[in-house]
């Protein structure tokens, strides 16, 4: 095979140039993210740490488009989500970015597979193919054989994996992860950043919020904030 | 899964939350339903009765009720006049009066005593024997039968009661030809029926040939409306008036009250089916707005959330309307037994009555309490801020 050497960076999935935002408060205006410049690339995997209250998960709710900058630009997958509507911004999060909980989410209600399946009937992919992705991410996380089993019949690790499954639905190229093992044990935990792992080397970025210094050192990038800025980036190999 | 199936497993995975707001539309739904037989029952009941006499106009000498105002004079000969106008098939006269049937008691039965003109048609149906033929013989109903324990071919002997003063008239007896159905007979009541000339003569001779009311029954080629224009015509003095009028005059007096009943009973029962299911709805949507939030970031629309609460909405009231139909039903018919209990309902008028525009009122009505009761529990979710939520659901 011929090597191909890239004349450029691979392209951005997000690319957030200035972005800060300020929320109203009886009191006066907080400022919970302030001027932060962030690009992410396929491949890449991302932990943002700092204290609580730093900005971490306002951040990544912006970069997971549920959350507007006040001011500066954020385009994902090329798109200016200031500029979208609320319906096009649903659209894009459905189909390019996938969210993992601290606390699941999971429907009760639902089996583990008819949570899996849910995105993607939202972005109305025929049955059979949801069926077949549904039984391959099921697979993935290893809980094929409890694809019929509801929430409240698995473990707190089985449902993140389910959680984990249900992101990736619809293929994003972002996974988006806030404190995915906080509710986990030691171990279990480990057992979710060992797969979180192998979705980000399978080629989808990574970006994790969390306050474990273990988890955080399994990333690539670690971007630390405080007072809603990003004051140091450190990168490993 | 679409909206529909999704609010279904909602609703499920909460069955006592589910069943109590479905039990509730259907016993809120229920009195709706009812309410809406009863603003029209009555009516409508009146309405059938009065077409099932035979006769579509009615003639008497003032605007009072027929019994309770002056007697028409020269009766027979103004029946007979009438019922030749081309626009009238046949005409009868009625005289009311009262009558005590000595039973052996010494205040015997007190009954209500009817003489009809000497027409080919009768304001009643023989059920047994014969009709009354020209001699001293009654048609009686069957709870005269029954009280006097009497068949056709017995005698029965009554005192007269005919102008309301107290009276002395003498006894009279007469036999009984046949036992009939009288349309407008109260469930308990005793009525007998004679011609017109032996009531009179019961009533000692006095307002011989007058009579309360002339019924008559219009040419199918003309119309009431022809017939009572034609009888107006010709007795200037005389008020005749469509069953249709009557009815329409019914409505605008006693009915009413019942109308303004049910509208006022109509509107508490909705604005309580509302409120249930705006709780139930909000209190449910209250404890998932982490799933409903979660649901948002992964790429639900606003809309397609919007489109699970109502229907959830759809689904409470939906199968509580089905419910309501049958319990409705049911309760109507207790309600009527119980209302028809008022002193001279004839036994024929009923208060509530089916009718589909009713249903169709109940069905659109219940439609707009879907809406309405899920419009609040909407604006919750549609505007949910989604991260201001994952966030205080996680510090929560």
């Amino acid at each position: 095979m011929i090597p191909v050497a890239h004349a450029s960076p691979p392209p951005a999935i997000v690319a957030a140039a200035h972005i800060s935002r300020v929320f109203p408060m009886p009191a006066g205006p907080v400022t919970a993210v302030a001027d932060v410049t962030l690009r992410i690339a396929s491949g890449d995997h991302i932990a943002i740490r700092g204290p609580s209250g730093c900005g971490k998960s306002t951040l990544l709710h912006m970069l997971g488009c549920v959350e507007t900058p006040s001011s500066g630009t954020l385009l994902i997958n090329g798109h200016d989500v200031t500029k979208l509507s609320d319906r096009d911004r649903s659209r894009l999060r459905l189909r390019s970015i996938g969210f993992v909980f601290q606390r699941f989410f999971l429907l009760p209600m639902l089996t583990a597979a008819e949570n899996v399946e849910l995105p993607q009937s939202e972005a109305n992919i025929s049955k059979a193919e949801r069926r077949a992705r549904t039984r391959e991410l099921l697979e993935y996380v290893g809980l094929g054989a409890r694809a019929d089993h509801r929430p409240s019949e698995l473990s707190g690790g089985e449902m993140q994996r389910v959680a984990i499954a249900r992101a990736l639905a619809n293929r994003p190229g972002l996974l988006l992860a806030d404190e995915p093992t906080g509710e986990l044990d030691r171990a279990t935990g480990e057992q979710i950043a060992a797969l979180l792992d192998r979705v980000n080397a399978d080629g989808t970025a990574l970006v994790i919020v969390t306050h474990d210094p273990a988890l955080a050192e399994r990333s690539t990038r670690i971007l630390s904030m405080r007072d809603g800025r990003i004051d140091q980036e450190a990168t490993s190999a | 899964m679409n909206a529909m199936g999704f609010a279904w497993r909602s609703l499920v995975r909460q069955p006592a939350r589910a069943s109590l707001g479905v039990l509730g539309v259907a016993a809120v739904g229920a009195l709706l339903f009812d309410m809406l037989l009863l603003s029209n029952g009555l009516v409508v009941s009146m309405r059938g009765l009065l077409e099932r006499t035979g006769f579509d106009l009615r003639v008497t000498a003032t605007d009072a009720l027929p019994g309770s105002g002056p007697l028409i004079p020269d009766a027979v000969a103004v029946t007979e006049a009438i019922s030749k106008l081309p626009s009238v098939r046949s005409a009868v006269a009625l005289r009311f009066a009262n009558a005590s049937i000595q039973d052996g008691t010494p205040r015997g039965v007190y009954a209500g005593f009817q003489g009809v003109s000497a027409t080919s048609s009768h304001p009643w149906t023989i059920l047994r024997g014969r009709d009354i033929g020209s001699g001293a013989e009654v048609v009686i109903n069957q709870n005269t039968a029954d009280r006097l324990r009497i068949q056709p071919g017995a005698r029965m002997t009554l005192r007269a009661s005919c102008s309301g003063e107290e009276q002395a008239l003498p006894p009279m007896t007469f036999t009984v030809a046949g036992v009939a159905q009288f349309p407008f007979d109260t469930p308990n009541g005793i009525t007998v029926a004679a011609s017109l000339d032996q009531v009179a003569n019961a009533c000692g001779g006095n307002e011989v040939n007058e009579a309360d009311v002339i019924m008559a029954a219009s040419q199918e080629t003309a119309g009431p409306d022809t017939a009572v224009a034609d009888v107006a015509r010709l007795f200037p003095s005389l008020k005749p008036l469509s069953n249709v009028e009557a009815v329409s005059r019914f409505e605008r007096g006693g009915f009413t009250y019942f109308r303004q009943i049910s509208t006022v009973l109509t509107t508490v029962t909705l604005a309580f089916a509302v409120l249930l299911i705006t709780v139930l709805l909000t209190v449910s949507i209250n404890q998932r707005l982490g799933e409903i939030a979660a649901l948002r970031a992964l790429g639900f629309s606003r809309w397609r959330v919007v489109a699970d609460v109502f229907c959830e909405s759809v689904l409470i009231v939906g199968g509580g309307g089905l419910l309501s139909l049958p319990l409705g039903a049911s309760l109507a018919v207790g309600l009527d037994h119980i209302l028809k209990r008022i002193p001279g309902i004839p036994a024929d008028v009923h208060f509530f009555v089916y009718q589909a525009g009713a249903l169709q009122v109940h069905l659109l009505l219940l439609a707009a309490t879907a809406v309405v009761a899920a419009l609040y529990p909407i604006r919750i979710v549609a505007t949910l801020p989604i991260a201001a939520t994952l966030r205080d659901e996680v510090v929560g």
